[in-house]
């Protein structure tokens, strides 16, 4: 006798732009459900940077793969990760240490197109994010915001090699098409571990996050760092983190990364773009509502210190990174010797760079000294950013250029006093080279 | 002996600006384990603010390095180096060849030592003004770590010195930096022993020996002729002074009374310092006489593991300090 094969009813599913989509195919509260939790009340315990962020991750629930290959500063990342997996009793995480840090983005592809709704984490610095880049570029222009890379900022690829805190690396991967978020101190570095991923995959912006911090400087300085409940986490991300509406690979007929012509390339370019220029709309919400829940600032564009309350200054300073917070520490009294208003912006969201917000708090300035950090064949990254932000104004403050701090150096007082001269030059009309490096109080 | 200086009241800095701490050690020594446990205890008080954060470089074991501590009442915004610190800490007297670790602390400072000798002793030797504390670190490991390693003591000397917490409360903060390290409970129990015994063993006193011109602030006198594109001769560790790597305590040491070098050469050849002092020789074809330990020996034991007549050997040495040995 003949057996008649019937056919399994299909599977609910709809169509989308890239492939059909099978929302009942993954069920992820098994995931949620074997999440094991790592602090139950708000705690207050010393870390270091990587320590934080290596926590944040580890609370989230949907992390459940970690990728990762060793690298100095960023290597603790990992091993803080490890060491927590290997203490769980019956924990369903996993930790991949790969062969090299092109196979750990390689990996990351791999996961997050599988499925869109978990995040995949991993951290690296310096020439393990160039070792990436072929992948990162992809993974920029993927769609796949469920990618968390954490770069601990280290001077990338040259001669000669540095180990400390230099942000080069993050600064060389402004087009890989990561958002690119920059923190200082501890809190600031958990905090925005938790904040990335609702940004990342928030369905107008649908793009990977880089959040990234000092080598050294932050990554290995330790300080007091409240965590919060995990239940906490949860119920925040689950706020901003919605089922994707694209289909992966377990959950869908689709490929990424297709060959296309001339005739759609740059239509998937200009997506890019607009996917990207939608974070400066929705990071200000997130971190609103961040700051509702846990009471501390959430994401910023930058932090601000010094500007009246008419937004006036007569002289503000540009940078980044924790040797901002040396000038802070000098502000006040420099500001009193000289009878100057002396302002200063720590810029925290590198790409996109948010040039009207930038405008806007500097149009009252007269004049803008930009610290780079990183080595630079012009004036600097970051002067060209400022430069392109204030070049609407009808009179644009007058922006000096320095550098300092390259390759992790010591941002001593004495230095930031002996910038601030230097910059000042530009309120008394004194003619100014395009660009100085000063270190130890001096200019070389 | 000159009449005791004043010393600096560091709860009173603590209370009314930021005390900066600067320790000096060597790669491997617990430098930077005793700095974490002291911001660990620091931050047992919830009104204090607390950064620690260590400097070395890619270098290897034995090479020195730095930690610094700022320990506030108020938030603490500056990020950078402590150039002038009221509380330098010396782990490792072998660091002290390289750096001078008291650089920019004022008169009336604090300085901590893992050391057998006497507070006196180190005042007057490295020339201190100021309140200097001693602990025999590395005889205290020996005894309950089975290891010369200092740290364990100078943690607790150091936070004797800058005070504020009871001796239980440090031995608390310490075990549990070491817990997070994942430490087995049988070690931290040596610890524990080691912790308390380092209590017992504290001296201090109040010094003035130095002088107007000792340990001045250097101005920095920039990077001189660096090469093109850092490219280097092959011998870069014969301009860094690699035998500051080596262990404190030993040296190597080069015995041939019967002429009983073979001339194999495999000395020579495994030494990567290239500090084997030869001859050539007719009988051998050459013959090792000695080795320039002073400078780059880092005392890897390569000659000692490969010499088939074991003509090396690691034999403890102690620095013998003039100004102690004449009084």
């Amino acid at each position: 006798m003949k057996e008649s094969i019937v056919p399994a009813a299909p599977m609910a599913h709809h169509t989308t732009p890239s492939g059909e989509i099978y929302p009942g195919a993954l069920n992820l509260e098994p995931v949620r459900a074997a999440h094991q939790v790592l602090h139950e009340t708000r705690d207050t315990i010393t870390a270091d940077g990587n320590t934080a962020a290596a926590l944040a991750t580890l609370q989230m629930w949907r992390c459940i793969l970690f990728a990762g290959f060793p690298i100095t500063p960023s290597t603790k990342y990992i091993e803080t990760v490890a060491a927590h997996i290997s203490q769980q009793v019956g924990g369903k995480k996993r930790v991949k240490l790969m062969e090299a840090e092109h196979a750990v983005a390689d990996y990351l592809v791999g996961a997050a197109a599988a499925c869109r709704d978990l995040i995949f984490p991993t951290a690296t610095s310096s020439v393990g994010l160039d070792h990436m880049t072929e992948t990162t570029r992809s993974l920029g222009a993927s769609g796949l915001g469920n990618v968390l890379l954490i770069d601990v900022y280290r001077a990338t690829a040259n001669f000669p090699l540095c180990i400390e805190g230099d942000p080069s690396d993050t600064l060389a991967h402004r087009d890989d098409g990561f958002i690119q978020i920059a923190c200082r101190g501890k809190q600031q570095i958990y905090d925005t571990v938790i904040q990335s991923p609702c940004l990342g995959m928030h369905h107008d912006v649908m793009t990977p996050v880089m959040p990234g911090y000092y080598g050294i400087k932050d990554s290995h300085r330790n300080a007091r760092l409240v965590v919060e409940p995990d239940r906490e986490i949860h119920a925040f991300q689950d706020r901003w983190i919605k089922p994707c509406p694209f289909p992966g690979l377990v959950n869908g007929d689709t490929a990424f990364g297709n060959c296309v012509t001339s005739r759609h390339f740059q239509g998937f370019k200009v997506s890019q773009k607009r996917r990207m220029d939608r974070v400066l709309d929705v990071l200000p919400q997130i971190s609103a509502d961040f700051e509702r829940q846990f009471g501390r600032p959430g994401l910023a564009f930058f932090d601000a210190v010094g500007f009246g309350d008419d937004g006036a200054a007569d002289f503000a300073v540009v940078s980044l990174g924790p040797d901002f917070g040396t000038f802070e520490a000098v502000r006040e009294e420099y500001a009193k010797r000289t009878r100057l208003k002396v302002a200063g912006i720590a810029m925290r969201l590198l790409t996109p760079f948010p040039r009207d917000a930038v405008r806007k708090r500097l149009e009252r300035t007269k004049a803008v000294l930009v610290v780079n950090q990183a080595h630079h064949q012009g004036r600097g990254h970051l002067t060209l950013d400022v430069a392109d932000a204030l070049a609407d104004l009808t009179t644009p403050p007058r922006i000096v250029s320095v550098f300092a701090g390259i390759g992790g150096a010591d941002v001593s007082e004495i230095t930031w006093e002996q910038m601030l001269d230097h910059g000042r030059g530009a309120l008394e009309g004194r003619a100014l080279p395009p660009w100085a490096v000063f270190h130890e109080g001096r200019q070389l | 002996m000159k009449a005791p200086a004043q010393a600096m009241d560091l709860q009173d800095i603590i209370r009314t600006s930021v005390l900066e701490v600067r320790g000096d050690g060597k790669a491997g020594g617990g430098l930077v384990l005793a700095f974490q446990s002291l911001a660990s205890l620091m931050l047992r008080d919830d009104d204090m603010h607390v950064q620690e954060w260590p400097f070395f470089s890619s270098a290897r074991r034995g090479a020195n390095i730095r930690s610094f501590l700022r320990i506030s009442r108020r938030p603490i915004q500056a990020a950078c180096e402590v150039t002038r610190p009221r509380m330098a800490v010396l782990m490792d007297e072998g660091a002290a060849r390289s750096v001078d670790f008291a650089q920019g602390v004022p008169p009336g400072g604090t300085f901590v030592f893992n050391t057998r000798h006497t507070p006196e002793e180190c005042a007057r030797h490295y020339h201190l003004s100021g309140r200097v504390v001693t602990v025999p670190g590395d005889d205290i490991g020996t005894k309950h770590l089975k290891h010369a390693i200092g740290n364990v003591s100078l943690y607790i000397a150091a936070a004797r010195a800058i005070g504020g917490f009871g001796v239980e409360q440090m031995v608390d903060a310490f075990l549990e930096t070491l817990k997070k390290r994942r430490i087995p409970a049988a070690i931290l129990e040596r610890n524990r022993a080691a912790l308390l015994a380092s209590a017992e063993s504290i001296r201090e006193g109040i010094f003035d020996e130095a002088g107007p011109d000792d340990h001045p602030l250097q101005e920095w006198s920039g990077y001189g002729d660096l090469p093109v594109g850092a490219q280097t001769p092959l011998r870069l560790s014969q301009s860094n002074r690699t035998a500051d790597y080596a262990p404190s305590g030993f040296r190597l040491r080069f015995e041939d009374p019967a002429t009983a070098c073979t001339g194999c050469a495999h000395c020579i050849t495994n030494c990567p310092e290239g500090i084997i002092r030869f001859v050539p020789d007719t009988e051998r074809g050459l013959l090792v006489t000695g080795v320039d330990i002073g400078t780059f020996c880092k005392l890897c034991g390569e000659c000692i593991a490969v010499c088939p007549e074991h003509l090396f050997k690691e034999v403890p040495f102690e620095d013998r300090w003039e100004e102690v040995l004449s009084s």
